[in-house]
């Protein structure tokens, strides 16, 4: 590991001068499972490395069936993932803690963090973004909130600026009569980037869409919301021809590239399966 | 010294037994020693600056700002070390080795190539001083495909060798008239094969340690399958004879064959200890063991073989073309192995074989268990599979009818003794139930029509041994202590394959004397005898035979040594589990420890064994047995069940020879479906060097396994029979799923890995045809 | 610069230099002296650092030493319950050969006690899925789950007779 500075502060404020202060080359800490590799494979300079879990106040998880689930900044993919709760109402986002990584990295692992990290293959964007997940923002001028899927501006980069520090994380309460999935799609069954990640988030009145949320993952610059598929969803009675059809302006929607894990054209077709099988199975979940 | 007989013996007190593996107490505590684990007083860090062209010539290498950089304590460069031509895999006795490389060259040969070397105070600072290295390449043109590297006026990547990028002159091989045989057969099969570049991925990343002291002796512990070579090579460059070159190894975290060459970074060490004049520790980050280590020679292969209607095989006509990397390294041996490997297996009298190896500007192929045979045999049994398919037989019935027998003449060239190859097929088809599952359903749920099933089978045979191609030898001593304890010494590596206590079992069976009283040393080139290293899956039958021939030689002296004290003769005694007595008074007698020990007027005893063995050929044969499923939407394909079937001879170890097979199974699949160390063809850059893209199979991967060890064929050569085990597992895999695939889709596959989207392109292909 | 880090290992209090930027892996290794714990990749993908920290199994690999300050790290050189009785677990490894190298072998100790402690009687899928952070190059896993599911018999055995006693 290269050398660095570590530092921590013990309050927002005091962080988030530090990372103005430091310049560039700071950085927030949080479970290190992405910057600590990044510093090792010297994908990232770092001069100095600022730990937030000293800062109280992050930790919380909260259920409210009217506001949803809110966590904090500091909370670990393996809590959320062991709580009945996330895996009775969320079970979409569950799946994807569960195929994040392994229980060694997932102990360490936010999922702020995984967010704030903004890889276009992150398990858990494609179904906060289904979901409508906001996220809450500390910067040096006061707090903000944006809803998730405004968050991301490109492969590693978000809307979030030097001094600015992610708090925590509100997932609205589902509808009731509604289905999530998240399908993930990688040569092994664990320890996997997604070569394509898929995240469909329906509300139905019986076997008809009242509303459809598509979230395609590693098929962009980004985690792309596929609208176009979305809109021939809503207010359809599925059937297998409709599923067919969104499966394919899925497929149209997204822009992926070739990389060694797989080619674009193999990414596109994979878009077209997971859909058609998500949205199947979103449909006849029952929760 | 005459060996000793097999003879017949009905009940054996050690050897068939899973004994405890005394070794694994330290690994379980975690107080086995790996070298990275040793950290002598004052020592330094050394670090490998890398080459980030693929074939360029060094015009300038400025190393003053790293030598500047406060705890660096030095840097060397091809201008400080000494420039000696040598192996990469120093085989002492090999015919065929080429020596093709300097510890550093002013010529950069592959992308992540060595080109200076760092020695700091602490990893951090060596790491760090790396990008204070200033190199100026004056690039040249680069080929990086076997293709390329063929072609008239391709770029020439070494002055030595046969020229025209090869590493050695074609390895031919012909036998009966090939012509003729064509010219009988009913149809003729012809394809193309290919195979990617998959990795030994051992845990333990390459390390060593390095340490001169005062009267300029080199002490080096490295973790290495070969010590003695890395002794014998390491003096010859450095200009030191033997005795000024100690090579140590303890535990070491896995080989799989890869860890036999003397590597770049082993000499370099020893230099920064020789420079700085404390010991240097070098230890490659998992990203190095991809660049620097050595992978499994890609090829391409084309086979055609003439079949009669009766399933007959009437001629075969083989070439193939290995992929060597920037080096020879172990291409000589690899080249020659898996070429004559194509003479057998399935037997055929008619056989025109020629294979070469290539240099090409990637990274090193070397030595990797199945050492060219993986890739011929992946071909020949795809295409025995074909031939049943056209003959409208079970490929089973089909592999049977023409399996290698006894009398055969084998790949090394002299008549195969046993054949367990026909044992295997029949058993596995009975345990597997072949016959029941593949009359059943493709497609075994109606509602999910895109998932398939199809069962598949693949056989090999591989040898227990390099000879010809290496004369081996196998060396043991041993000592018998006063107490009545009994101490083997073998220079044979403990790479984790159980190796010591197979050779503690053999030392206790002959000298018929409890397990535990016999330990175990190795690991230390100054103590125990010469050894060619820890390859070929020779260990058990090569070293156990010469353990046996040393412990033969001990009990002889155990008895004379009691008889003196009984006053009588030898030959009127026996020993049974370390009891010795009169055969005519059983029930009077006494220990190993009386006989050994002190009496008044008689001091203790010394007694030594030795044993030296050179081997002929000894055959080891398997087939594999598997269930797949294949997700034709996503072409996903899951390895469900595996039912491997080994001959072995007789089996040491039951548990440690079923874990060699469980892990090769584990190798196997993982190069026949995901494994490929991928190089940039335009770049010759590495692109998945990690454990996250080079994608090894893991516990949720992985299938059943019924693992099944036969003694069908016991060789005469072994201890009691005993043949190898460690390669064969590795070889007879990939042809099975690759047939299993074919049954489950329709679709052959005449490479690996077979990707998803291959299977996916290649139904899409089908579509459009029918 | 080196702060001081105060921390419990194997259940001795601790307290050692060291900086800021330094993994606990190299710390335990380098620092510690407990060499039980191996490094593989040393950036989280092949497990053989696995240790326990305040009840948790981590990558010692991808976590600083200093974020151990007040913590309790459990590593392989504390499994066992006495000098000569080894865990069930390590005595399972032993019989059924899940260590052949043995490169693995501390890390998947660490995480299959892990997993027996919360889970007495694994599936074979609880198994599968509680190691898949942990690379074994050598035994094609096999081995281990057997290790794995012996030794949680035996536990739950022992457990039993100790009710009943
Ligand atoms: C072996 C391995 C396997 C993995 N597999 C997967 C996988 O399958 N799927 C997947 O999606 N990911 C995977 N990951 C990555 C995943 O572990 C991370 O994305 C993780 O969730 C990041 O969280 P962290 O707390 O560790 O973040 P850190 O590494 O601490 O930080 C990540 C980035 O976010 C910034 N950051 C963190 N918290 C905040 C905050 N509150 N405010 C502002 N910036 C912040 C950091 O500065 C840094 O740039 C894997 C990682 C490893 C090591
Ligand atoms: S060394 Fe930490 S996970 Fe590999
Ligand atoms: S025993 Fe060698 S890696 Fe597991």
């Amino acid at each position: 590991m290269r050398r660095f500075a570590y530092h921590e502060p013990k309050t927002l404020e005091e962080a988030s001068r530090l990372l103005v202060d430091l310049g560039e080359n700071a950085h927030v800490l949080a479970g290190g499972t992405d910057l600590f590799v990044e510093i090792r494979e010297r994908l990232r300079d770092v001069s100095d490395v600022v730990n937030i879990k000293n800062i109280p106040g992050m930790t919380d998880i909260t259920w409210d069936p009217a506001v949803g689930l809110t966590f904090g900044a500091l909370v670990t993919a393996r809590q959320l993932e062991t709580l009945p709760g996330v895996q009775r109402t969320y079970p979409n986002f569950a799946e994807a803690l569960r195929l994040l990584a392994s229980i060694q990295v997932r102990n360490r692992a936010t999922v702020v963090g995984n967010l704030c990290r903004a890889s276009p293959s992150a398990d858990t964007i494609p179904p906060l973004i289904a979901d409508g997940a906001i996220i809450h923002i500390y910067t040096p001028k006061g707090m903000r909130r944006m809803p998730l899927a405004e968050f991301f501006t490109g492969p590693g980069r978000t809307r979030l600026e030097r001094g600015d520090i992610a708090t925590g994380i509100v997932i609205p309460a589902p509808a009731p009569d509604s289905g999530r999935i998240y399908l993930k799609h990688g040569r092994r069954k664990a320890m996997e980037l997604a070569t394509v990640g898929v995240a469909v988030s329906l509300d139905r009145d019986g076997d008809t869409c009242t509303n459809a949320r598509i979230a395609l993952g590693a098929v962009g610059p980004t985690v792309l919301r596929a609208s176009a598929a979305e809109a021939l969803l809503k207010g359809r009675k599925i059937t297998d021809e409709l599923i067919a059809q969104v499966g394919a302006q899925a497929m149209a929607e997204c822009t992926p590239i070739s990389n060694v894990r797989a080619s674009a054209e193999y990414r596109r077709s994979m878009v077209g399966v997971l859909t058609r099988r998500a949205v199947k199975t979103a449909m006849e979940a029952t929760q | 010294m005459n060996k000793p007989a097999n003879n017949l013996r009905n009940a054996f007190s050690t050897i068939g037994k899973s004994v405890k593996r005394e070794d694994v107490i330290e690994k379980v505590t975690g107080e086995g020693v790996y070298v990275a684990d040793l950290k002598p007083v004052g020592m330094l860090y050394g670090k490998i600056k890398r080459s980030e062209v693929a074939h360029a010539r060094i015009k300038r290498i400025d190393v003053s700002k790293a030598l500047a950089y406060p705890g660096v304590k030095a840097v060397l460069t091809h201008e400080d070390v000494p420039r000696v031509l040598h192996y990469g895999s120093p085989h002492p006795r090999s015919v065929s080795c080429t020596k093709d490389q300097y510890i550093l060259d002013d010529k950069v040969r592959y992308w992540g190539e060595g080109v200076a070397a760092v020695a700091a105070i602490s990893e951090e600072i060596a790491d760090e001083a790396l990008d204070l290295i200033e190199v100026e390449y004056e690039e040249l043109p680069a080929v990086f495909t076997p293709e390329e590297a063929m072609k008239p006026g391709a770029p020439q990547i070494h002055e030595v060798g046969p020229g025209g990028n090869l590493v050695l002159d074609p390895v031919r091989v012909e036998r009966g008239d090939v012509d003729k045989g064509f010219a009988e057969a009913d149809f003729v099969l012809e394809g193309e094969f290919s195979g990617g570049r998959p990795m030994p991925g051992y845990m333990e990343p390459n390390v060593c340690l390095a340490d001169w002291d005062g009267s300029g002796k080199l002490t080096f512990w490295t973790s290495t399958q070969s010590s003695f070579m890395v002794r014998g090579i390491l003096a010859e460059v450095l200009g030191l004879p033997r005795t000024k070159v100690r090579v140590l190894v303890d535990h070491m975290g896995g080989g799989f064959g890869a860890k036999q060459d003397c590597f770049q970074h082993e000499f370099l060490c020893a230099l920064l200890a020789r420079e700085t004049r404390k010991p240097v520790r070098m230890e490659f980050t998992r990203c190095e063991t991809f660049l620097a280590g050595r992978s499994r020679h890609p090829f391409k292969l084309w086979l055609k073989q003439g079949f009669r209607k009766d399933g007959t095989i009437t001629a075969r006509d083989m070439r193939i073309v290995f992929d060597s990397g920037a080096y020879g390294s172990h291409s000589p041996g690899v080249t020659t192995v898996g070429t004559n490997s194509a003479t057998s297996l399935y037997r055929c009298e008619n056989v025109r074989l020629d294979g070469r190896a290539v240099y090409t500007n990637t990274p090193i192929a070397g030595a990797f268990r199945g050492y060219g045979v993986v890739q011929t045999y992946y071909a020949l049994d795809i295409q025995m599979d074909e031939a049943a398919e056209r003959l409208g037989m079970d490929p089973a019935d089909l592999k049977l009818k023409n399996a290698v027998r006894e009398g055969d003449i084998a790949p090394s060239g002299h008549a195969i003794v046993g054949h367990g190859l026909e044992a295997c097929i029949e058993h596995g088809t009975r345990v597997f139930d072949w016959k029941g599952l593949r009359q059943g359903a493709r497609c075994p749920d109606p509602a999910a029509s895109h998932v398939r099933k199809g069962w598949g089978l693949g056989c090999e045979m591989h040898g227990s041994s390099a000879y010809p191609g290496i004369k081996e030898q196998g060396n043991a001593l041993i000592k018998v202590n006063e107490d009545g304890s009994v101490t083997l010494m073998t220079g044979a590596a403990g790479l984790g394959t159980g190796a010591h206590t197979a050779l503690a079992q053999i030392a206790a069976e002959e000298l018929n004397m409890p397990f535990e009283s016999v330990s175990v040393v190795h690991g230390d080139t100054d103590a125990v005898p010469w050894d060619i290293g820890a390859f070929a899956s020779h260990t058990t039958y090569l070293v156990g035979s010469a353990t046996r021939m040393a412990a033969a030689e001990a009990r002889a002296g155990i008895l004379r040594r009691a008889a003196e004290k009984l006053q009588t003769t030898a030959d009127a005694l026996d020993m049974v589990d370390g009891r010795i007595f009169l055969r005519a008074s059983p029930d009077s007698g006494l220990t190993v420890a009386e006989a050994m020990g002190p009496t008044p007027g008689i001091p203790s005893a010394n007694i030594l064994g030795r044993g030296t063995y050179e081997p002929t050929k000894s055959y080891s044969f398997a087939a594999h047995f598997v269930e797949v499923t294949v997700d034709t939407e996503t072409g996903l394909v899951t390895v469900d069940r595996v039912v491997p079937v080994h001959d072995v001879g007789k089996v040491i170890h039951p548990i440690a020879a079923a874990g060699q097979i469980e892990g090769g199974i584990q190798q196997g699949i993982g190069h026949t479906l995901t494994e490929d160390y991928i190089i940039d063809t335009e770049t010759g850059r590495s692109l998945n060097a990690g454990l996250v893209d080079y994608k090894m199979p893991l516990s949720m991967d992985m299938p059943d396994i019924d693992t099944v060890i036969l003694e069908a064929a016991p060789d005469p050569g072994g201890p009691w029979g005993a043949k190898g085990v460690g390669e064969d597992p590795i070889i007879a895999i990939g042809p099975a799923i690759a047939n299993a695939i074919h049954d489950a889709i329709g679709v052959r596959f005449h490479h690996y890995p077979i990707t998803p989207e291959d299977i996916l392109n290649a139904l899409n292909e089908k579509e459009r045809q029918s | 610069m080196k702060q001081i880090v105060e921390l419990t290992i194997n259940g001795d209090p601790q307290s050692l230099a060291v900086e800021g930027h330094r993994s606990l892996l190299d710390t335990l290794r380098e620092e510690a002296g407990l060499t039980g714990t191996k490094k593989g990749c040393d950036v989280g993908d092949c497990g053989a650092c696995t240790v326990i920290v305040d009840g948790q199994p981590v990558n010692a690999c991808l976590m600083l030493a200093v974020e151990a300050q007040g913590r309790n790290v459990e590593t392989v050189e504390g499994m066992q319950q006495s000098i000569d009785i080894l865990h069930p677990l390590q005595d399972a490894f032993m019989r059924h050969g899940a260590s052949q190298c043995g490169f693995c072998t501390p890390g998947i100790l660490m995480m299959a006690r892990k997993l027996i402690e919360e889970n007495p009687d694994p599936s074979d899928d609880e198994i599968r899925f509680g190691l898949s952070g942990n690379i074994c190059r050598c035994t094609g896993y096999t081995k281990i789950f057997d290790a794995v599911r012996s030794a949680a018999a035996e536990i739950r055995a022992v457990r039993a007779q100790e009710e009943t006693v």
